[in-house]
């Protein structure tokens, strides 16, 4: 008798299971989701992705090397250069609140000219900072950089984004500037 | 033939993987390239800057080359002062150049 209701309980759940698929399919052929950038999602969906983020960055990035000599001058220049010509259209500079693709993107890109994660472990921001630059993340708007910049040239940028929120403007320009500096000849 | 074709199929993916690995070298950003403006630092509070921090650093490698043409500048400009009061100026100081 027991294992006759068993049987029965087993067959529902399988057709319920059945018919979570089928829905589930037909609502991913039905064109119903909203798929633009100016519709947010949901609260829990939004939640979800944030939560399988960061999780999978933390694991994929924690056991990545961080080099000693990350706070060096030379690879605040470099890296500030790099930050300047690539990243700083979506992620800001001093001085700068919003720009076309801050305002546009979903999620809109972090303004990191102003966020200090100081409650966090120093290294495993590095290590953070250093994996998204170097494999960007799926469906944000953020590229992977690896190919065609190598580790060396990524840890720069780490360096850069590292002091990034303690500059002013006019220190900014003059880290960023691949330029020469001015020099008027008489 | 089937050399030459062989050789064909690897040289055009070699050539347009040595094209994508430059699309983002440092010196193809060079051509829009902005100058420091260092005329800034001579705004900002020396006496807060700290001479060890790798920003103050960077930016003192920044404009080394204004700097030091600042001071030889200044230099080049007292010892034209000193030359004038001396009477002796017009011995020892070029024509500036136009």
């Amino acid at each position: 008798m027991i294992a006759i209701k068993k049987g029965s309980c087993f067959k529902r759940l399988l057709v319920m299971a059945g018919a979570a698929v089928i829905g589930g399919v037909a609502f991913l052929y039905s064109g119903l989701y909203s798929m633009g950038a100016d519709d947010p999602h949901y609260d829990v969906t939004t939640w979800a992705l944030e939560t399988l983020r960061e999780s999978s960055i933390v694991r994929a990035s924690q056991d990545i090397e961080v080099p000693s000599d990350l706070s060096s001058a030379e690879r605040l220049l470099k890296g500030g250069a790099d930050y300047n010509d690539m990243c700083a259209g979506c992620h800001l500079k001093p001085g700068k609140s919003q720009s076309d693709f801050t305002l546009g993107l979903y999620p809109s890109p972090p303004n990191l000219a102003v966020i200090s994660r100081l409650d966090e472990n120093e290294t495993s921001i590095d290590q953070r900072n250093f994996w998204i630059i170097k494999h960007g993340i799926k469906a944000s708007g953020m590229p992977a950089w690896a190919p065609g910049h190598d580790d060396t040239r990524i840890w720069n940028m780490v360096s850069f984004l590292k002091r990034l929120p303690d500059l002013t403007p006019a220190q900014y320009q003059i880290l960023t500037a691949r330029g020469k500096s001015d020099v008027v000849h008489h | 033939m089937k050399k030459k074709q062989l050789g064909l199929l690897l040289a055009v993916p070699g050539l347009m993987l040595a094209i994508s690995a430059q699309a983002h070298s440092d010196k193809e950003h060079m051509g829009k390239a902005e100058n420091p403006d260092c005329a800034a630092m001579s705004t900002m509070d020396h006496s807060k800057m700290d001479m060890k921090d790798p920003v103050v650093m960077a930016m003192m490698q920044q404009c080394m080359s204004t700097m030091q043409h600042g001071s030889t500048e200044a230099e080049s400009k007292a010892h034209g002062e000193q030359m004038t009061n001396t009477g002796k100026a017009g011995d020892h100081m070029q024509a500036p150049s136009q």
